[in-house]
């Protein structure tokens, strides 16, 4: 470096790093924080606007809202949560592109409930429980998965002067290294966000997946609202000056899409205003870029690995932003990654093969790694470099088993150390306290303990491909994946539904697919979608339930629970009410059919049916695979974490009541009046006193006769296990299909043998009817 | 016909460095006049522009020496003009929207559809083609009209032609007894006998093209790219297509002769583009609004609108003299 030029930034105050190797120099000062916190210097305007944006980034957007038609998640932290808002997420947010080729060669992106610019929408948002599902047309062969990433620092990328990047580009390999490195191009700009850097603003990197994911619309923002907006994005009159590269340069930002995108549901588009567009682009600039870490002994080694492997030839250490160097170790450009990685899907002008150098700043926190998560480790990651990467990957290989921990120990430097965990946990959260919401059910010995921590730590965790999920198939990476409202063990949004699905026959009897009735979200093979079987006739929704007070539910004892069973309805109330029976005659409990009879089984089921891993035989268990298809060797899910996860389950705490003041009082009676409490049974007698779990868990006929719907174990198509209703108020959406956003419309969405008692409620005069609802509110 | 006097702002829009002689000055203050969209004339003395607001047409007039004001009828935004003299000129718009000048003012028309025209061509006035289509609903087909000078029919596309599943068709152009329309995709399609047929124009044709001209039968060029430029040209037996680095979307293109094209497109962008060498020069930024159409009277001068459709609705217009 010389001697001006470092002279220039000690005056500026950038860090100077001991012993830097080539490179990998001084960062800018007040540029890193904790991730999801906002950079340093924002003003305390600024951070006002920060943290509205990051409320709306985890606001939960349901029909009304104008979620949908079309949709994959509720909201935007549902894809940027890791290890905390605005970073990546696991294997089970992972979403597939899809499209075709014409004659004439040219690529088109899939439609999806609407254009998605080629993203498979998995939900539609129906009037009706049966899921309007729409399958990708069989010609969008072309399938590509994508793994979502962080938004750390990316105020900063935006900063950048296109020159920075450009001068970096060699396109035709002049310099014969092998390496070209070519910019992708957005609006005319040089783009720089996403995976092949197709976006050059952020505003247009917000607005994009809104509408692809959400179904939420947008109108771009007001030229005012650009010009206000943290990073420079200054009008274009004003900034007309000097040469066309420059004035290029300055009007990146503004270079968002322009057009109002609109949807054909319901809400009157556009769903989300400019105002709160405005918040959350001001939310994702303002984001601060993870903190490197200054380098130890070890770290140091690992840079010379990593500058001998010549990885840093695209994974640049250092761009030359307006507040300084940026560790970025990315040079924004596209490199051609070969073909294993080619997934099939051109972006602007980068090529199906080529991506956009992934900035490592932050790595060790937002795994799984590379576009579409296949890798779940960094030296994972590494090996599956390829094309213009090949030669950095052989030499890294080639480097002694010290050298590549030294690298690896360099990598892992580079931010978000103390806040990486297997998923969402933070290191060293502690449980909640007995009773609240995720925490033990009572005082736990000090072995418990351990055991109840063991378990909430393997219900968080992420599996990655290489520990077996998808066995091919998948709806989740992790227990939590579904299970997180209002905390872990929680149920899950729409965003996670289980799809499942199946076959009516002339007859309109149902035949199971052959897969199975789950239809699920995600396959391990990373160039299919998981298409329903062809002759699927009937799809259906399944909302997560919340898993607190299992525990308490297994301790009923069978003939509790066989005591209220009227299957003739011999009392000629209308209710009759049915034993689930499970193979071998034993008593389902668990599951919106009841299918499931014991909190093993139930860990066992959800490991293979959700996750797609296989577990071990275990005596007396019947649930759960032994063996699947992929290339792990089986079991891929021990038999001990099985069990301190159903150790955890079954101590979690029922969900805490509300406060229950004389509405609440007044509302139980109505409860009881309208005949609620005919299916939902206050409190059912366990082994250490009554459970006030609201529910009988019979199975009772819930929908008209004749409605098309999921057999499952002995329950028919109509019928269902009486939901639970403890932790209703912070536990929606409802229903099976969760179609209800509210608790009033679950009501109305009874039917079958709840017909009378909804009729009843609904002839209820305003006060009843509200002191009802706040009852259940408070449960 | 009732004109306002514009106020003719000289404000000068030349790049410092841009290689262009050109000289771009603003036509008129049209901020506040809705988003424009369409412009043509039948000579220096009679230009036309036309666009307003969403649930309003508005649509200017130049006499050769002032912009004037003209009273549009009752039709919402007008999205592009033709015409075939002083006295005869058709424009469509929005949500079916359709009207005449016939020399003395002009007069709704009822197309018959209510989905959105955004170009209109005609060989004459009584052999006029339409197209248009929803382009954000993917299930529905593009527009294609024919107007004989008292009728509309609806032609539609053959789907089999759909070769991008395209819902909208954005523009119609004819030259030398040739016809071609432009849509969403990429799609181009050529009036064949009495069939519109599907023509490949390679793989970079994969976005949208919005808009085409041409001086003859032998060069054509069509211009789109709803992210970046993608510029096609017809050389008299086939269309290739490019992709220009460092150039968004282009929407507007104009040619005198076959040596040059003046094109338009986003972010208030113009240039000119060679089809022989396939060279774009950029000449100016118009503003921060898109342009979205660019009309030469012959004689030297070209005139660029446009402006943004989405709130609030403000518009440009701007006259290139070299």
């Amino acid at each position: 470096m010389n001697p001006t030029r470092t002279a220039l930034l000690v005056s500026l105050g950038l860090l100077a790093l001991p012993a830097c190797q080539k490179g990998h120099g001084p960062v800018a000062e007040g540029v890193s924080g904790p991730m999801g916190s906002a950079l340093p210097d924002a003003t305390a305007e600024q951070l006002e606007v920060f943290f509205r944006g990051e409320a709306l980034a985890q606001k939960r957007f349901s029909r009304a809202d104008g979620l949908g038609p079309g949709f994959n998640v509720t909201f935007c932290g549902a894809c940027h949560e890791k290890p905390t808002f605005g970073g990546s997420a696991g294997l089970y947010r992972s979403f597939s592109l899809a499209g075709r080729t014409t004659p004439d060669g040219a690529f088109l992106p899939a439609v999806s409930v609407g254009n998605a610019s080629g993203v498979v929408r998995l939900y539609t948002y129906g009037e009706t429980h049966g899921a309007d599902h729409e399958p990708i047309d069989d010609a969008n062969q072309i399938v590509g998965k994508r793994n979502p990433i962080p938004f750390f620092g990316v105020g900063l990328l935006a900063e950048l002067d296109e020159s920075e990047i450009l001068r970096r580009a060699d396109p035709d390999d002049r310099n014969g290294d092998g390496i070209s490195g070519r910019p992708n191009y957005d609006r005319g700009f040089v783009g720089r966000f996403g995976v092949k850097a197709q976006t050059v603003s952020i505003e247009g990197f917000i607005r994009g997946p809104l509408n692809n994911h959400l179904g939420i619309t947008t109108e771009p923002l007001t030229n005012a609202q650009k010009a206000a907006l943290p990073v420079p994005s200054a009008d274009l009159v004003a900034s007309r000056e000097g040469d066309w590269a420059t004035f290029v340069g300055h009007m990146a930002q503004v270079a968002a899409p322009d057009g109002p995108l609109t949807d054909d549901d319901a809400v009157a588009d556009p769903e989300l205003s400019t105002d709160d567009l405005f918040d959350l682009v001001s939310w994702a600039m303002l984001l601060a870029a993870p903190e490197v870490e200054e380098p130890g002994e070890q770290e140091l080694r690992g840079i010379a690995h990593f500058d001998r492997s010549r990885c840093g030839d695209c994974h640049t250490p250092r761009l030359e932003g307006p507040r300084g160097p940026l560790p970025v170790y990315s040079d924004l450009l596209l490199h051609d990654m070969g073909p294993e990685l080619d997934d099939g899907h051109p972006f602007g002008e980068a090529t199906s093969s080529e991506f956009r150098t992934q900035p490592l700043w932050g790595l060790t926190a937002v795994g799984p790694y590379l576009h579409d998560g296949r890798a779940t480790t960094i030296e994972e990651a590494i090996a599956m470099h390829g094309g213009e990467a090949e030669a950095s990957r052989d030499r890294w290989l080639q480097g002694t088993e010290q050298e590549r921990a030294d690298g690896i120990a360099f990598l892992v430097s580079l931010g978000g150390r103390d806040q990486q965990s297997g998923g969402l946990l933070r290191p060293g959260e502690p449980v909640a306290d007995v009773g609240d919401w995720g925490g033990p059910v009572r005082e736990l010995t000090s072995d418990e303990a351990t055991r109840f921590e063991n378990g909430r730590r393997l219900f968080d965790h992420e599996f990655g491909f290489e520990e077996g999920v998808g066995g091919p198939r998948f709806n989740g990476d992790s227990c939590r994946a579904c299970h997180f409202e209002p905390v872990f063990g929680g149920a899950g949004p729409r965003g996670v539904n289980v799809i499942r699905h199946g076959i009516l026959n002339g007859d309109g009897a149902f035949v199971p697919p052959s897969v199975g009735t789950i239809l699920h979200r995600e396959t391990a093979l990373l160039t299919q979608i998981n298409r329903p079987q062809t002759q699927a006739t009937h799809f259906e929704a399944r909302q997560t339930p919340h898993l607190f007070g299992l525990g308490l539910i297994e301790s009923i004892p069978a003939s509790v629970i066989e005591a209220g069973a009227d299957p003739e309805d011999a009392n000629g109330d209308g209710i009759s009410g049915r034993v689930s029976r499970v193979d071998g005659g034993r008593l389902g409990r668990l599951g919106w059919k009841a299918q499931v009879p014991s909190i093993a089984e139930f860990v066992r089921d959800a490991v293979t049916a959700e996750l797609g891993m296989t577990l071990p035989i275990q005596e007396g268990l019947t649930f759960g695979r032994v063996q699947d298809n992929d290339d792990v060797p089986d079991p891929e899910f021990a038999r001990s974490d099985a069990e301190d996860l159903a150790f955890y389950l079954s101590t979690l705490a029922p969900p805490p009541r509300g406060p229950v003041g004389p509405d609440e009082q007044a509302g139980a009676a109505v409860f009881s009046a309208v005949g609620c409490d005919g299916c939902h049974t206050p409190s059912l007698d366990g082994a250490d006193g009554p459970v006030p779990l609201y529910s009988d868990l019979l199975l009772h006929q819930m929908l008209p006769d004749g409605t098309p719907g999921i057999e499952d174990t002995s329950a028919s198509m109509t019928e269902f296990r009486t939901a639970p209703l403890w932790g209703l108020r912070s536990t929606g959406p409802y229903m099976h299909s969760g179609i209800a956003d509210t608790i009033e419309r679950a009501i109305v969405h009874h039917a079958g043998e709840a017909d009378a008692a909804r009729d009843a409620f609904l002839a209820l005069d305003p006060a009843d009817r509200a002191a009802l609802l706040a009852f259940l509110e408070s449960l | 016909m009732s004109r306002r006097p514009l106020p003719l702002l000289l404000l000068p829009l030349v790049l410092a460095g841009c290689p262009s002689e050109a000289t771009w000055e603003e036509a008129f203050d049209a901020s506040t006049e809705g988003a424009l969209s369409g412009v043509w004339g039948s000579g220096p003395d009679d230009v036309w522009i036309v666009g307003g607001w969403m649930d309003e047409a508005q649509i200017f007039h130049f006499d050769g020496a002032d912009w004037g004001e003209s009273e549009a009828p009752d039709v919402p935004l007008l999205a592009w003009v033709v015409g075939w003299g002083p006295d005869s000129a058709l424009s469509v718009g929005v949500d079916g929207a359709a009207a005449s000048w016939d020399g003395n003012a002009w007069t709704a028309l009822d197309t018959g559809v209510d989905g959105d025209l955004w170009g209109v061509w005609g060989a004459s006035p009584d052999d006029v083609w339409i197209v248009g289509g929803d382009a954000g609903d993917p299930d529905s087909e593009p527009i294609l009209l024919h107007y004989d000078g008292s009728t509309f029919t609806d032609v539609g596309l053959d789907p089999e032609q759909n070769t991008r599943d395209a819902s909208a068709l954005f523009k119609v152009f004819g030259v030398g007894g040739r016809v071609w329309a432009v849509g969403q995709g990429g799609l181009l399609v050529e009036k064949q006998g009495d069939d519109w047929v599907a023509v490949g124009a390679g793989a970079e044709a994969n976005q949208d093209f919005v808009s085409l001209w041409g001086p003859s039968a032998d060069t054509v060029v069509a211009v789109g790219g709803r992210g970046n430029a993608r510029l096609s040209t017809w050389d008299g037996a086939t269309w290739s297509t490019i992709a220009p680095e460092g150039v968004g979307g282009l929407n507007a293109v104009f040619m005198e002769d076959a040596s040059r094209a003046i094109v338009g497109g986003i972010s208030g962008y113009v240039g000119a583009f060679d089809p022989a060498t396939g060279e774009l020069e950029p000449e100016a930024v118009l503003g921060t609004e898109d342009v979205h159409a660019i009309w030469g009277d012959g004689e030297g001068t070209h005139y660029a609108v446009g402006g943004r459709f989405s709130e609030p609705l403000s518009g440009l217009a701007a006259v290139r003299t070299e």
